[in-house]
């Protein structure tokens, strides 16, 4: 640059000459320079992201058209190049629609839509087409075959980068073995040194669509990775939604303006917003006419003033009696407000005309009506209270000489206001001089009708206090303005005006800014949930459960919150124990709208929440109390959202909102909830075995002493032990042919044990209610007393001496359990 | 003889715990033992003996604990060995027991430290209400002296001996055995016993003659004075009739030195009335002598104000006189030692010092 500017002035031609090196630039040469945005930055990384884009786009397609998603993906070498293919059941594409959906950036059905869907922008498969073209020359080869087609279409691909147009090079008729479907064939300049996030991002993809089978070749691996569907079960599908109110920008709501066939800016916040009916688009209108025209101030009518006789004096040639008649109705309408603002006053003027005219059937036209108003209007704000009171009035020779002057009828009205928003500390001569100073500026206002916006009010304000702090040396702090301003505005009046129709506030940048605020500040309901589609805290669990093998799994959903106009639902699931491996940090699985996140973790909200919560508090390990927590444990967060917030184009990593922070961390801990309530169970049991193991040498060695001490002989100690682990006793006791079964609970639980006794001979005389069933010359007596905590039951039979026994004992869990036979 | 009946009834009582605990079992029942609660909180003023001894609050050790179990499984082991110990005549010390269980067939039943088995060996004396004596079980060292114009004739394993606590000792004095029961006093000239804390204290009244110039009887306590020389001290006072004084440094450490020859350690409770000198006299350091006599001091520590204020708590400190004391000594936040007094001169303490505290006591 610094040659240019040296040579400026002395070449007059320079700017045509840079104009001319200057031109338009297609989307698809932008993204070529900007690969890394979309996550082509790397071969390595392109691959993953090229599956990614195409495994997604087919998930969208099948679920959209209410088939179980069928999806195989394969990566093979193909001499320097990597070939991908991924196949989807899905509904098919049309000739006229495929090469846009596949080749030009920025078409999609969804960027549009309110709704929440995988792919939004509508840039990932065709940046994946563009990528493979740019390195490997070669088209994308697309298959596809729409439901009752006799036969597959097949076209080659390219896009041209200087136009952003795709152009079909090759087309024919093929036959191919699935009904219906779309298959992609792309071949790319790649690397495999991404295979473990290849893997991670399938099996994820299959652990939040438990719905769909999905399947993957790749050079690496002998056997394809298969990961069957744990449900038939189809994502609810979701109800597209017009955008809320409280969710776009101006740029998008100069858009909208100017495409609505609506008129009044009514009738286009009803028809192209949801939550906006009659009522709240008028609270918006009146909110936007506020900003657009300012509102008007209203005044007392003052006393000093005679309105009667300043109409009479206004009206000429009505008649006494008619302009007698009209200037009394006025006055006495007057008379009984407490405050009146020019539009009032225009009101008042006409209804008084119209019911005169009536009465007396003279006409009382625009300009009479005019004069009226008027004149009434400049009595009522520029009039001057009599002498003789004024006096009382602050007085200071030094001030800017409003003084000299009578006092304005304004001022009385100003320094009520100004008095009773300000505290009682201001001296009475501040409030007086402020509201002097404000009375002044109010008849100065170039709006006769003192009709002004917020801004231009606190200004005002601002003004008169600034005056005031200069002059009078006295200070007239922030609250106190805002105080001031608050209550003046409070007595000002949303004014008739007509709202600016629909193609004036698209016009003007400004206006459709004030109609932006107007939207913002109403109060309005919070979106519809319905177009969202969470997959449930059932089926997440489900696909944790598929995926990975662990004791331990749980689950939440959250509810929909609202963040920017766009409703979200937060999903958390954990997994903990089993398989998983137990060494290092727990695995953090995040997904938004069903799509995996593989790349920068680190950079992504959720990793963030999972942090910052104290998981020593849910009883995993967390060294120092903060970050990720250690242990074989896996956790997983979905958002869903109309419009998930991603930190860039890339879609790699979820932004720090704070609204979709608070859930995630609610449902993390909700889930975790579950999680540390099975770990603490998980611990008693196994303090509870520990016990069990120590008691279970300790006692009997106790007892041998006891009884090398005391000279006696070993003392039973099995009802001992069995009250010690708090558990249940099932014990045999056979004397002379009769066998008894006790079951003593010493547990602080009804146990409902099922009792098995295997005996060799026929059982008689079964006594309780128990069943025999013999099995080939064994008898099994099946028993299953329910025993309350403290409680014995006893079953009892008879058989004959050479017996044998075997008992088996379910129902009750192994470390609460001691048999004794 | 006495003593033998004496083990005899000790080993019984033994015996009993263990046979409690086989009937437990036999009963289906969770072996437990009850003892009282060693904390400061229990304990209680007895009226009667004037001592301090446990209150009614009472812990149970039970088998349904491991740790629980592991406490009763050791002491069934050293019942079992204290036992056969008694039955075959001999003694052991407490540190010797700890080591012993080494030797166990059971690791289990092995002691992890010696306060485990100090701790054990305390707990079977209060349910079995035997002394850890008659187990003979003695500690490591006592190894505290007495000086002063009493015969006594002890019963040695060497037999009967007499001896003169000054004309038959050296300068170290007469050591008190382990069980100063085999102790019988013969005639003496004691006017009173004086108990003192350190040895360089004891030393300086041997060698200046305190003893031989007021007859007194002077008793080494050698810090936290050990179970035979408080049992000595109370068959003194008991036996002869002697008034006894205490004679410590000045400082919260030393008040409990006091506290437990007066009255009976938190530890010993359940011995306090075989223990325990109720009207043994604390003669000083006393925060007032710092302050009379202008002694050389330390400044006072953060757990010497802890432990001051806890006497404060400490039933057995609860008099006027300890309440001032304590008090005075907080408010001047300053600790004196006995060998502070040669700020004043050698022979400052047993010229002045001493009569004026004891006159002053209405000792001399």
């Amino acid at each position: 640059m610094t040659s240019f500017q040296s040579t400026l002035g002395e070449d007059e031609g320079i700017a045509e000459e840079l104009a001319a090196s200057q031109r338009e630039i297609s989307i698809a040469e932008f993204f070529e320079k900007n690969k890394h945005m979309l996550g082509f930055d790397s071969g390595a990384r392109g691959l993953v992201t090229a599956v990614k884009e195409a495994v997604d786009n087919a998930l969208d397609a099948c679920e959209e058209a209410g088939v179980a998603p069928d999806i195989y993906v394969e990566v093979s070498e193909v001499g320097d190049y990597y070939r991908l293919v991924v196949e989807d059941n899905g509904p098919g594409i049309t000739k006229a629609q495929l090469p846009k959906v596949f080749g030009k950036l920025l078409y999609g059905s969804r960027f549009h839509a309110r709704e929440q869907s995988r792919g939004q922008q509508g840039i990932g498969i065709s940046a994946a087409v563009l990528f493979s073209q740019l390195t490997s020359g070669k088209p994308a080869k697309i298959t596809s075959r729409t439901q009752g087609a006799a036969e597959a279409n097949y076209y080659e691909l390219i896009i041209d980068t200087d136009t952003n147009e795709p152009e079909i090079k090759a087309e024919s008729e093929t036959s191919w073995d699935r009904s219906h479907g779309t298959r992609i064939e792309l071949e790319m300049e790649a690397n495999m040194r991404a295979r473990a996030q290849l893997h991670d991002y399938i099996k994820h993809t299959a652990v939040v669509n438990p719905h769909a089978r999905l399947e993957l070749r790749e050079p690496g691996i002998d056997e394809p990775l298969k990961f069957e569907r744990a449900t038939d079960q189809l994502p609810a599908e979701t109800e597209e939604i017009r955008p809320h109110p409280h969710g776009v920008e101006l740029g998008t709501l100069i858009k909208m303006l100017e495409a609505t066939e609506s008129y009044s800016v009514s009738g286009f916040l009803q028809e192209e917003f949801t939550r906006v009916g009659k009522k709240t688009a008028d609270k918006v209108v009146n909110n936007f006419r506020d900003r657009y025209f300012g509102r008007e101030m209203s005044w007392p009518t003052p006393e000093s003033v005679d309105v009667e006789a300043i109409l009479i004096g206004a009206v000429s040639g009505k008649g006494k009696e008619a302009t007698a008649a009209f200037a009394t109705g006025v006055a006495d309408v007057l008379a009984s407000r407490d405050r009146t603002c020019h539009a009032d006053l225009v009101e008042i003027v006409d209804n008084v005309a119209e019911s005169v005219e009536a009465e007396t059937g003279k006409t009382f036209g625009d300009t009479v009506r005019e004069n009226a108003v008027e004149a009434a209007w400049d009595a009522m704000t520029t009039g001057r209270v009599d002498d003789g009171e004024a006096d009382a009035a602050v007085g200071d020779a030094d001030d800017d000489a409003v003084e000299v002057e009578p006092e304005s009828v304004l001022r009385a009205p100003l320094y009520a206001v100004v008095d009773d928003a300000t505290s009682t500390q201001k001296d009475d001569a501040t409030v007086q001089g402020l509201a002097e100073r404000l009375a002044a500026d109010f008849e100065a206002l170039d709006d006769f009708r003192h009709r002004l916006t917020h801004s231009e009010l606190k200004r005002l304000v601002d003004d008169a206090a600034d005056r005031m702090v200069e002059f009078d040396e006295v200070t007239f702090g922030e609250t106190a303005r805002e105080n001031v301003v608050a209550s003046l505005w409070a007595k000002t009046r949303t004014v008739p005006d007509e709202a600016p129709k629909v193609r004036d506030v698209a016009a003007n940048r400004d206006t459709a800014s004030a109609l932006l605020d107007a939207m913002r500040e109403t109060d309005i309901l919070a979106p519809p949930t319905d177009c969202l589609s969470p997959i449930t805290a059932e089926l997440l669990e489900e696909g944790l459960r598929k995926e990975y093998d662990a004791d331990f799994y749980a689950a939440a959903t959250r509810d929909a919150e609202v963040h920017g106009g766009d409703p979200f639902i937060v999903e958390a699931g954990i997994a903990y124990g089993g398989d998983l491996a137990a060494e290092g940090q727990v695995d953090l699985l995040r997904f938004a709208n069903r799509v995996p996140l593989v790349y920068q973790r680190g950079a992504c909200a959720t990793t963030d929440v999972v942090k910052r919560i104290g998981w020593r508090n849910y009883g995993l390990d967390q060294p120092g109390g903060s970050g990720m927590p250690n242990g074989p444990a896996v956790i997983m967060i979905h958002v869903a959202s109309t419009n998930v917030p991603f930190t860039s184009e890339s879609k790699d990593a979820l932004a720090n909102i704070p609204a979709i922070e608070d859930e995630i961390e609610l449902a993390i801990r909700e889930a975790a909830r579950e999680l540390k309530s099975y770990l603490n169970k998980r611990r008693s049991m196994e303090k509870r075995r520990e016990k069990q193991d120590v008691l279970g040498k300790i006692l009997p060695q106790m007892a041998t002493k006891v009884s090398e001490v005391t000279g006696r002989e070993r003392p039973e100690i099995d009802g001992a032990l069995a009250r010690i682990m708090n558990n249940v006793s099932v014990e045999r006791v056979v004397t002379e042919g009769e066998v008894t079964l006790r079951v003593e609970n010493y547990s602080d639980r009804t146990e409902t044990p099922e009792i098995t006794d295997i005996v060799s001979v026929e059982p008689q005389g079964l006594n309780g209610d128990a069943s025999v069933v013999d099995l080939d010359g064994e008898w099994f007596v099946k028993w299953s007393p329910s025993v309350s905590a403290g409680e014995t039951a006893e079953l009892t039979y008879q058989v004959a001496d050479d017996a044998d026994f075997d008992i088996q004992v379910d129902g009750v869990e192994a470390e609460k359990l001691t048999v004794q036979n | 003889m006495s003593a033998k009946t004496q083990e005899e009834k000790a080993r019984e009582q033994l015996i009993d715990l263990a046979a409690e605990f086989y009937d437990q079992f036999a009963r289906g029942e969770i072996p437990e033992m009850q003892l009282p609660t060693r904390t400061k909180s229990n304990i209680e003023y007895d009226e009667d003996s004037n001592v301090w001894v446990y209150g009614d609050r009472t812990s149970t050790r039970s088998a349904n604990s491991v740790r629980g179990a592991r406490k009763l499984l050791k002491a069934i082991y050293t019942i079992d060995f204290l036992a056969q110990q008694l039955d075959q005549d001999r003694s052991s010390t407490l540190r010797e027991l700890y080591y012993l269980s080494e030797s166990w067939d059971n690791e289990e039943a092995q002691f992890n430290d010696q306060d485990e088995s100090n701790q054990l060996v305390e707990d079977l004396e209060i349910v079995s209400e035997v002394t850890r004596e008659d187990f003979h079980m003695r500690p490591e060292e006592s190894g505290a002296t007495l000086m002063g114009p009493i015969r006594i004739r002890e019963q040695t394993r060497r037999g009967e001996r007499e001896i003169h606590c000054q004309d038959d000792v050296g300068e170290g004095g007469y050591q008190i055995p382990n069980n100063p029961d085999t102790i019988e006093f013969l005639e003496h000239d004691v006017d009173f016993v004086l108990c003192v804390e350190t040895g360089g204290m004891r030393d300086r009244l041997v060698e200046n003659g305190f003893d031989e110039q007021y007859n007194v009887l002077v008793v080494h306590l050698k810090g936290q004075p050990a179970r035979a020389t408080r049992r000595i001290t109370k068959r003194l006072h008991d036996e002869l009739d002697l008034p006894v004084t205490v004679f410590t440094d000045g400082d919260p450490w030393s008040y409990r030195i006091y506290g437990s020859v007066a009255y009976g350690s938190i530890k010993s409770a359940h011995l306090s009335e075989y223990l325990a000198t109720p009207a043994a006299q604390y003669v000083g350091i006393r925060p007032q002598d710092i302050v009379d006599y202008d002694l050389p001091t330390d400044p006072l520590s953060d757990s010497d104000i802890n432990a001051l204020e806890s006497e404060l708590e400490d039933p057995r400190f609860q008099t006027d006189f300890w309440r001032e004391q304590i008090e005075l000594q907080l408010e001047i936040g300053k600790k004196a030692e006995q060998q502070a007094l040669a700020s004043r001169g050698l022979d400052f303490v047993t010229d002045t010092y001493l009569p004026e505290r004891l006159t002053e006591m209405g000792i001399l």
